[in-house]
């Protein structure tokens, strides 16, 4: 069956997509948004989305990837936005398992090896 | 720590799911069903109380107040989660290899590991430290295992407790019984001789007093003999037969919920200690160490709950681990000080201690030879709300022998542990009484007394 992804942009998007998404695994990747040539306006992200992608593979059949545009720098700068206020989110990039505690923020992100086990922990 | 020093290191943690099916993730007792949700429930209770308070202190609202359990324990087990994964993430970037697995020695340097799935695999190593901890006691009579619960059980019961029997003395029975109470459920403690054994017994007296005062009924002297299930549910009704310590006299009792904390026993039975001659204390389970943790083979270690003859403190335990790594690895020669380690009961009026009891003092020491200071006391914040004003209390012993040093420090009252770990630090220095007084207090505070 494999895994399937999912492109969203902003909060309320988000939600909706992981709500319909409910019953199977869902692990999100946040990232700053991307300008015209596809480049993100931060750089630990720009490091961390190729790293991630290579770890795919290795999540459990029929979940579900979201990867999600948190929204400009400005944006993510504002201590109040929903992501940092609802999904207490503390820094870009952040993958998560949604629905757990667990997470890697911002450098461990960079690491394949702590990917890898956010996707297949038990 | 021993990755710190390039050490290839295998941490095997499996957790044998409790009589009622309930597991846990990496972090042993402390992390999952012991210090830290007992602290945050225990907190759960004080803000309770503190709600009633309020409106003493002006603050306005009429409804009456009720506790969730599930929201509780949902939010305690959250946090919990994020404490296993934690030490997934940070063993991983240490690069130490985890396995969740069962380990057992099978013959000399060699262990046999087994998951849930029951792959079994074989690993060598240099060196070896056990620190497998305990687990509760049964009490071996007919319906324990099938309907009563353990501390192992309660913090992630997946349903409101409601009328509970507490079978146990211990910090854990008193502990468990005091935030349930102060949840608002009824509670009964099944005691059989004293409280708190190993203790100061004048304050664990006390600590009796206060519970009593607040609603937990003690049925002192009687052991149950039997539970039984009248009904099944989430909570179910059991009906528990108990037999006096000292006649024949035959008790029941109806309840939601039977919370078993008569003690715990090493997990040193199961895990081939035989195989590579560790020995080990047949009676406990136990197994003796010398002061530099290592057992009689000498490339096997162990810290923890498992020594013989040492405190079963998470602290300790830690501590021991490290000094030990620093030791074989770093060439550091500090010894793991089991002398003055300070301790707090979180029961709803807290208990914090450091040395002595005032009974081992006067064994040790002869009674003619030690000073006891003593004070009650009335933390300012309870004034306002009329709470007891003489129920809080502190206590040191000296030693008139050796300029009044103080070997013992007691406090019984609000934030005990904040109190006491600072007196403690104090202690390790040689504090004697004349240093104390001539210490000035902050005011107004409960730890200026």
């Amino acid at each position: 069956m494999g895994w399937e992804e999912k492109q969203v942009r902003g909060y309320s998007e988000f939600v909706r997509t992981a709500q319909s998404c409910h019953g199977r695994p869902i692990f999100a990747l946040f990232c700053g948004d991307k300008d015209a040539e596809g480049k993100s306006w931060c750089p630990d992200c720009v490091t961390a989305e190729p790293v991630v992608r290579k770890e795919l593979h290795n999540m459990p059949d029929g979940s579900v990837f979201i990867y999600c545009l948190v929204g400009d720098r400005a944006y993510w700068k504002d201590p109040n936005n929903e992501f940092r206020k609802n999904l207490k989110l503390t820094g870009v990039p952040t993958l998560l398992k949604y629905g757990t505690p667990q997470k890697l923020v911002e450098e461990e992100c960079f690491k394949a090896e702590l990917v890898r086990m956010l996707f297949t922990e038990d | 720590e021993a990755a710190k020093y390039e050490k290839k290191v295998l941490v095997l943690d499996f957790v044998k799911p409790t009589p009622l099916g309930n597991s846990w993730g990496l972090g042993g007792t402390c992390v999952n069903v012991g210090c830290i949700p007992k602290k945050l429930m225990h907190q759960a209770a004080l803000l309770g109380q503190a709600l009633q308070d309020a409106r003493k202190f002006g603050w306005q609202f009429t409804e009456e107040v009720n506790h969730n359990w599930m929201t509780m324990t949902e939010s305690v087990q959250n946090y919990i989660g994020s404490l296993n994964w934690g030490y997934r993430v940070a063993l991983r970037e240490k690069s130490v290899t985890y396995e969740n697995a069962y380990g057992e020695f099978v013959g000399p340097h060699t262990v046999k590991t087994t998951n849930k799935r029951g792959v079994e695999k074989l690993y060598t190593a240099e060196r070896f430290l056990i620190a497998t901890g305990e687990r509760p006691r049964y009490l071996g009579i007919p319906g324990d295992k099938e309907y009563c619960i353990s501390s192992d059980d309660l913090f992630s019961l997946p349903y409101c407790p409601g009328k509970t029997l507490v079978v146990g003395a211990s910090y854990v029975a008193l502990e468990c019984a005091g935030f349930l109470a102060g949840l608002g459920l009824d509670v009964t403690v099944m005691v059989r001789s004293i409280l708190l054994r190993g203790f100061d017994q004048d304050i664990a007296n006390k600590i009796g007093e206060y519970m009593k005062e607040h609603g937990v009924k003690f049925i002192r002297e009687f052991v149950p003999i039997k539970v039984e299930q009248i009904e099944e549910g989430t909570p179910g009704i059991l009906k528990v037969t108990a037999k006096s310590a000292k006649g024949d006299e035959i008790i029941e009792g109806e309840y939601h919920t039977v919370l078993l904390a008569i003690g715990r026993d090493s997990c040193t039975r199961n895990i081939g200690l035989d195989k590579v001659g560790v020995k080990i204390n047949e009676k406990t389970g136990k197994i003796p160490v010398n002061d530099e943790e290592q057992t009689n083979v000498p490339y096997i270690y162990a810290v923890g709950d498992i020594l013989q003859d040492k405190l079963e403190l998470t602290p300790v335990a830690i501590q021991a681990g490290r000094l030990l790594v620093r030791r074989l690895y770093a060439g550091a020669t500090n010894k793991c000080d089991y002398v003055n380690v300070p301790t707090t009961v979180f029961t709803p009026l807290e208990y914090g201690a450091c040395g002595y009891s005032e009974e081992a003092a006067m064994e040790k020491f002869g009674e003619e030879n030690i000073e006891v200071y003593h004070s009650h006391f009335w933390p300012l914040e309870w004034t306002v709300p009329s709470r007891d004003n003489n129920k809080c209390y502190a206590k040191i012993i000296c030693n008139i022998q050796d300029n009044e040093r103080v070997i013992g420090f007691h406090v019984l009252g609000p934030n005990a542990g904040e109190v006491t770990q600072g007196f403690a630090a104090a202690m390790k220095c040689g504090m004697t009484k004349e240093q104390l007084d001539n210490t000035i207090g902050i005011h107004p505070v409960c730890a200026e007394v």
